[in-house]
């Protein structure tokens, strides 16, 4: 691909004219080709195969870590018994909360005729299935006697027993189970197009085949993409609501129990916005790379990280907001046992992991609001480190803190991580991008047959206004102008 | 492999499995690591098949008198015998001593296998209620590490050998060495048929010698002193309206500790008016120290001095008259009247005792010297306590040689031939006397133990011992009672008893220990002469005993008159300081003076006030730890007399300032699997002529921590921690002094956290049938711990070890929370049983996403183990934190001689499963059964938890809150109940009492509070701003 020496700014708001969302000396064959000669055509990178080596290695460690659970019991992770829930449910949360990203930019973004979306949303969503396989793995095996934890589900047994619809535990298999769903399926059938244009250049017999089997038939017929149209606006439509409902219900585990410090109304929005907060982080965390080493700077543009970043500002802001409105009504409240689960969470034992997370999630997006940090690659790319860790973190204080000190002082204990829940963690993440890497050299990461259709030469009267690159006065320079 | 086959042959070769082969070799792999010194015992294990031969033959002689009977033949289980029920547990009356404190007891046996202890319900001195060494004990005899036959060591080595060849060899041995050179040290015992043994060894010429390395000692000799004969103290707690306790622990280390707890707990009744009032100085927090209304932190050694410092109040400042005999100096007295250690308070004290006289109680600890004891018999004469609350009961203690004369016998050649009738002196003997060395002098020496112990290992021949569940025997209680001691199994593993050894020593013809029993019993109820083989008369008297387990109380006597010569007072100050700590040598609350090392349950059960498990520490005032910059957990280096023990320290608030307590008992090299090595090993710094400690310890930081845990604070608590702490007790555990009862009776409810008008959003569950509730009372809980010893025994409660403890992972569904309120140097404390309160509406129930935990229509919150997942959410959720997790398989380490301790009524928890308090809910079936086949409705008092059956102060009351006449009825109509967070409308089912202090108005005045961070106070500000 050429890569051209200089590239324009599509983050300058000028309100008189549409925004460049597609760079460079890209049409339709250009877009086709960047995308799936990475599937279909490059030599596949050595770092690639490194990288896959070094994470497949971690998910080895992340079974070998569930192995030892499953055949020595719960009790090698750190828990006790004030903190029943540990690092377990805490990566269960912060992993489906990565998973919002991905709905949210496919679904809400789809409906708010979001156009900028299209070159991220197919990766997005990648990222939340992988994020939500993830996040289901630890649920099912923090269990004390995971052989028969199908009997969270409601399925027919000999005893006609049902399980306990009051349970917040069940909702939550309802809730991630619907999301996994509709979200497998809303990234399937936006795929389909994209698999068809895989199945025309495969050379391969094999490739053939299985993209051939992917792609269900798809012709590009116009009662295809009719009907096309027609299914994504509706999983669109069934997506936005999961998208608050999700983690709305995750929440509930913890805001429908009583234990001072998870026993709040906010939680729902508050969870919500601070998932957006962390998959928008995460899908920045590895969309910076990625589109780097791809070269997909023209369709991933500056102005597309600009404004994830922006939804970052937003959803950070909402979340410092939780944290201080939090605080307000525990002391508001006037209910002593609720007041002190916030001021041992601020000064208590765990202090070092909630100034962690502050300085994380509500200093570190507040950043955003210059516009220099916001369209700054490397910066940004830290920042969205810190929001991982934040959020993470945001989780272990809530899920900890709170559990440690209770009602009574008699059973206020510390909770301390083992090597397992170390490892397991590490592990998790191991198969996370595993699945990425996979995911990059397998399948079309990037929406083609969605950013066609947001190129200006898509748009009928773009030869009315200018054509690629024809701008008035002088050119400004990108940051990452120069790089190879 | 001698020893192999010589234990298989006995076990009969044609069953000999594979998997026992395997078990073997497994079993002596994992004796030759332990007992390296080459000691190697038998390796036959218990079989399952050999287990259930002892058992048949068991129950088909229990079925003859309602024990077992002395002809051991086998008899098949195949046809049921005769009135027994299979399945159907049966109780038998026994006896158990623990050093020279017996108890009556109720041994409940399942299909032969003894599974509980309890208290005997119709023995006047326990009520039902036992201690927590009494009910462990069942764990004891199926402990892995017990003795599994005799071990005969000679220049050859070890070698396994049985009692036969011992008989044969003592039959020989005593006679050929002299008598006169053959000496018997005996554990303290109050056996009759053991003194009958030890009596004719001593008709033969035998030396006798005693050593218990906690005793009573300095109390007899106390009253020797005071009045010219060894008494037994004698209490009677319903008689005091004072009591003042000098280090004496009335409440725990008694030896009628538990009539003690029920008559004070009967006299700790602010409904019926009966309040006494508690003094207590002591070194470090006790049991009864915490129950007191006044405590006064004074170092061991200061005590004579505060006695001193009262007697010279009563006399000089109240006009006491001494009695004639008292042998006090009355002009020396003056010196003392304002001596430090009597604190400020001592004036009120001392009118508080004038104006209660004949109604008041002096006691002193076992651990102050005789004169002490004899002042203090002294002053309840002068003030006319004697034979009141207190009676000094004259006893004819035999004439014993001690531990150190037995040494220098020893040494000095005077000694061939040792028997060491239990006990394990290598390991208890004070450190200056070098017992083991004294030991080896022997030619010959013979020791009865349980197991291989570190004594057993340097004599020459070892005897297994029965347990007292195995054997036949007798015993004397503190009032003088006649107690039996019968079997309910065959000894597993070839046990004897010491009336057993004594009698092989001294006899041709060793008889068993039913017969010397019984032998002894006809000549202490008027038999004369040889035993008839047939007489009805004693037939009678005889099933009496075994059947009640004790007889009659005999007379009580008078207590003589004084005739002290002189009571030496104390010597001078003892200028004690951060370079010049008191060491205070204590029996262990856990594991007594390292007898019970062996024990799990014992060793995990939490220290009443430390909550320390698995450990013994040094316990520091947090004084000397400011002043010296040592922290809860470093290990320090203990320099006392010469020697010197590395030894961690615990931080123990209301810690006398330079005193330092030590407990005994830990440290055990010898103590098998459980008790191997688990803390520190304080006999090494004891001396003989200090056994209680002294002055004199020096202190010094080695820099380095220890792990200590603990099942309370598991971790160090800061700063805003510590100060919620004391903000939330008081609505926790709530309190308030005998006035603000009496004038605001319903005090309690401003205590507790406001809350809106509590109401459902639904139409909640009427329990129209029994509704089960329970009442705990604070006022009366000492904080004993019996409680829990008696849960874990009834209901399978896994033991985890230290580092599962120290992750805060314990099992026990019943936890004594202990809180300090007001300055760490003198706090009060406060303690608090909380088990599963079985909420109406259970918060654990309506998180349970696979209804594993719900209503009963009952109301007990019930948990279903097997269907139980395991989210824990339901822990979470729970404002107690009562429900227990099974982490692991806690049950897989059990071989099957451990797994019969098991109560075959309660479920065994598998991994990854939630468990906690059931309410007994197999006792409460066992009710219901019993009463539908009388055909009649469950009584009030049918069903008892294992908690409120052994509870000796009745602090836990169960019943049916449907009836208006049930007790936890009654006690819920009283004003003092109320609900544990009853603000967030749970609605328990378990209501507690508020505790009821009776200060005394001159030392703490109402409305202006003597201590700070005061109960009332602070429940008063809460109710302001909630």
């Amino acid at each position: 691909m050429d890569q051209t020496a200089t590239r324009i700014d599509n983050t300058l708001d000028d309100p008189t004219r549409p925004v460049e969302l597609i760079l460079g000396d890209n049409d339709f064959t250009s877009i086709t080709e960047t995308v799936s000669d990475i599937v279909l055509e490059k030599k596949t990178p050595k770092a690639w195969y490194i990288a896959l080596a070094f994470t497949a290695s971690l998910t080895g460690v992340l079974f070998l870590m569930i192995g030892y659970l499953f055949i020595t019991g719960v009790g090698v992770w750190g828990l006790n018994n004030p903190v029943s829930w540990g690092w377990a449910i805490v990566n269960f949360v912060f992993w489906v909360g990565i998973g919002h990203a991905g709905t949210l930019i496919s679904a809400i973004l789809f409906l708010l005729r979001q156009k900028w979306r299209t070159s991220i949303n197919r990766f997005a969503e990648a990222m939340t299935i992988f994020a939500v396989i993830c996040a289901g793995i630890f649920p099912a095996i923090h269990v004390g006697r995971v052989w028969v934890v199908y009997w969270l589900f409601p399925l027919p047994n000999y005893q006609a027993m049902w399980p306990n619809f009051r349970s917040p535990l069940l909702w939550d298999v309802f809730a991630v189970g619907t999301y996994a769903t509709v979200s497998l399926l809303f990234w399937y059938t936006g795929m389909v197009p994209d698999l068809a244009t895989l199945r025309d250049r495969a050379k391969g017999r094999l490739q053939q085949i299985i993209y051939g089997t992917l792609a269900i038939g798809w012709r590009g017929s116009h009662r295809h993409w009719h009907r096309y149209e027609k299914a994504y606006l509706l999983l669109a439509g069934l997506a936005t609501p999961l998208v608050l409902s999700v983690h709305s219900v995750v929440s509930f585990d913890f805001a429908t129990a009583q234990l001072p410090g998870w026993h709040t109304t906010i939680f729902p929005p508050y969870f919500v916005a601070g998932a957006v907060f962390s998959g928008f982080a995460m899908v920045g965390t590895i969309l910076i790379p990625a589109r780097k080493w791809f070269g997909l700077q023209d369709i991933i543009t500056l102005h597309h990280l600009e404004n994830m970043n922006k939804v970052i500002l937003a959803t950070g802001s909402m979340v410092g907001f939780a944290y201080a409105t939090e605080f307000f009504i525990a002391w508001y409240g006037g209910n002593p046992n609720e007041s002190f689960a916030f001021v041992n969470r601020a000064f208590g034992p765990y202090a070092w992991a909630y100034w962690t997370m502050v300085t994380c999630n509500v200093v570190t997006p507040q950043l955003f609001w210059f516009k220099k940090i916001r369209i700054s690659l490397p910066v940004m790319w830290v920042m969205y480190i810190f929001v991982n860790i934040g959020m993470w973190f945001e989780r272990f204080v809530i899920t900890v803190s709170s559990l440690s000190r209770d009602f009574l002082p008699s059973s206020w204990a510390y909770f301390k991580p083992t090597t397992v829940d170390i490892l397991t963690f590490a592990g998790s993440f191991g198969l996370f991008l595993t699945l990425v890497l996979l995911f990059i050299r397998f399948l079309p990461m990037i929406a083609m047959a969605e950013v066609k259709t947001v190129m200006t030469i898509a748009d009928a009267h773009s030869g009315e206004r200018r054509s690629v690159g024809d701008y008035h006065g002088d050119i400004p320079k990108t940051p990452e102008g120069g790089e190879g | 492999m001698s020893q192999n086959t010589n234990g298989r042959m006995r076990e009969e070769g044609y069953w000999r499995s594979l998997q026992e082969l395997a078990d073997t070799d497994d079993f002596r792999r994992q004796l030759a690591d332990e007992f390296p010194e080459g000691v190697e015992p038998s390796v036959g294990s218990v079989s399952r098949r050999r287990f259930l031969q002892i058992m048949s033959a068991s129950v088909a002689m229990t079925s003859m008198v309602g024990c077992r009977w002395p002809e051991e033949t086998v008899v098949p289980f195949a046809k049921r015998v005769e009135g027994t029920v299979p399945g159907e547990p049966a109780s038998f009356a026994t006896t158990l001593e623990i050093g020279p404190v017996a108890s009556a007891v109720v041994a409940t046996s399942y299909d032969g296998r003894p599974i509980k202890i309890d208290g005997n319900p119709d023995f006047p001195g326990s009520l039902g209620a036992a201690g927590i060494f009494a009910q462990a004990a069942v764990l004891d005899l199926y402990d892995p590490d017990r003795s599994r036959s005799v071990v005969h060591t000679d220049e050859t080595g070890a070698t396994e050998s049985d009692w036969d060849a011992f008989v044969a060899f003592a039959r020989s041995h005593y006679r050929s060495t002299g008598w006169d050179k053959v000496a018997v040290l005996t554990e303290a015992t109050t056996s009759p048929s053991v003194h009958g043994r030890l009596k004719s060894v001593a008709d033969k010429g035998g030396r006798i010698y005693a050593w218990e390395p906690v005793c009573r000692r300095n109390e007899m000799l106390g009253a020797k002193l005071a009045f010219g004969t060894p008494a037994r103290i004698q209490l009677d707690l319903t008689r005091a309206e004072v009591i003042v306790d000098f280090d004496a622990n009335l409440l725990q280390d008694h030896p009628t500790a538990l009539r003690n707890s029920r008559n004070f707990a009967a006299k700790r009744d602010p409904e019926s008016g009966h309040m006494n009032r508690l003094y207590s100085f002591e070194p470090s927090f006790s049991v009864t120290g915490g129950m007191a209304d006044h405590r006064f932190p004074t170092a061991a050694g200061e005590i004579g001095a505060a006695v001193w410092a009262l007697a010279a109040e009563l006399v000089l400042g109240e006009g006491l008259a001494l009695p004639a005999g008292s042998g006090i100096d009355q002009g020396g007295l003056a010196k003392w009247r304002h001596h430090a250690a009597g604190t400020d308070h001592v004036a009120a004290l001392a009118h508080d005792l004038m104006t209660h006289r004949g109604h008041g109680l002096l006691l002193a600890g076992t651990r102050q010297p005789p004169e002490v004891h004899a002042l203090v018999a002294v002053l309840n004469a002068a003030l006319g306590n004697v034979d009141h609350a207190i009676a000094y009961l004259p006893f004819d203690r035999p004439e014993m040689g001690t531990l150190k004369d037995l040494v220098d016998d020893l040494n000095a050649g005077r000694i061939e031939s040792l028997v060491i009738a239990g006990g394990n002196p290598v390991y208890t003997a004070p450190a200056d006397l070098d017992f083991a060395g004294a030991l080896a002098k022997a030619g010959t020496s013979v020791h009865l133990g349980h197991r291989v112990d570190a004594t057993s290992a340097l004599c020459t021949w070892h005897i297994p011992r029965a347990h007292a569940l195995e054997s036949w025997g007798d015993a004397t209680a503190w009032d003088g009672t006649h107690l039996s001691v019968q079997p309910l199994i065959e000894p597993l593993f070839g046990g004897k008893t010491m009336a057993e050894l004594l009698s092989a020593v001294t006899s041709r013809k060793p008889r068993t220990g039913h017969r010397l029993t019984r032998e002894t019993y006809y000549a202490l109820t008027g038999g004369t002469g040889r035993m008839p083989k047939v007489d009805k008369g004693f037939e009678k008297r005889w099933r009496r005993l075994i059947h009640d387990g004790f007889a009659e109380t005999p007379d009580s006597v008078a207590t003589p008159s004084l005739s002290a010569a002189r009571i030496a007072p104390p010597r001078g100050d003892q200028h004690l300081g951060t370079d010049n700590l008191e060491i205070a040598f204590v029996q262990d609350p856990s594991v007594h003076d390292g007898r019970f090392a062996d024990n799990a349950w014992l060793q995990e059960m939490p220290d009443f006030m430390t909550k320390l498990a698995w450990d013994n520490a040094a316990m520091i005032s947090p004084a000397v730890s400011a002043e010296l910059g040592v922290k809860h957990g470093d290990l320090v280096m203990l320099d006392y007399e010469g020697r010197t023990l590395e030894m961690a320290v615990y931080v123990l608030p209301g810690q006398a300032k330079y005193s330092v307590t030590a407990h005994l008992g830990y440290g055990r090299e010898d103590a098998g699997t459980v008790g191997q090595g688990v803390g520190f090993d304080t006999y090494r710094l004891r001396t003989w002529d200090a056994l209680a400690g002294g002055p004199g310890l020096k202190l010094r930081k080695t820099g380095r921590t220890y792990p200590l845990a603990t099942t309370q604070d598991h971790h160090a608590i800061d700063a805003a921690g510590a100060d919620e702490i004391q903000k939330r007790v008081p609505r926790l555990v709530r309190e308030g002094t005998l006035d603000d009862y009496n004038a605001h009776p319903e005090f309690v409810d401003h205590l507790g956290l406001h809350s809106p008008p509590l109401v459902s959003l639904w139409k909640e569950k009427e329990y129209t049938g029994h509704k089960w509730g329970m009442s705990i009372d604070l006022n009366v809980c000492t904080g004993c711990n019996a409680c829990l010893v008696g849960c874990q025994a009834e209901n399978n409660i896994p033991v985890v070890g230290k580092d599962e403890v120290a992750r805060g992972r314990e099992m026990s569904w019943l936890r004594l929370d202990r809180y300090f309120l007001g300055s760490p140097d003198d706090p009060k404390c406060a303690q608090q049983p909380v088990a599963c309160a079985h909420c109406e509406m259970a918060p654990c129930e309506q998180v349970c996403p696979v209804t594993a935990t719900l209503h009963t229509d009952e109301g007990l919150n019930a948990m279903v183990y097997n269907r139980c997942v395991g989210t824990r959410y339901c822990s979470n959720n729970c404002p107690y934190k009562v429900r227990r997790f099974n982490w692991f398989n806690n049950f897989k380490d059990l071989n099957e001689t451990e797994k019969l301790v098991l109560n075959p009524d309660v479920s065994v928890r598998a991994r990854g499963v939630m468990e906690k308090c059931s309410y007994c809910t197999q006792r409460i079936e066992k009710a219901r059964v019993q009463a539908r086949v009388e055909g009649r409705d469950i009584k009030d008092g049918d069903i008892l938890p294992a908690c409120a059956q052994t509870c000796p102060t009745d602090a836990i009351v169960f019943g049916d809150l449907n009836d208006p006449a049930s007790r936890v009825s009654g006690r819920r109509e009283i004003k003092r109940s109320y609900d544990l967070l009853d603000y967030l409308n749970i609605k328990p089912r378990t209501s507690y009492m508020a505790r009821i202090r009776n200060p005394n108005p001159a030392i703490e005045p109402a409305g202006g509070h003597g201590h700070e961070g005061d109960h009332g106070e602070h429940g008063h500000q809460d109710a302001a701003h909630g």
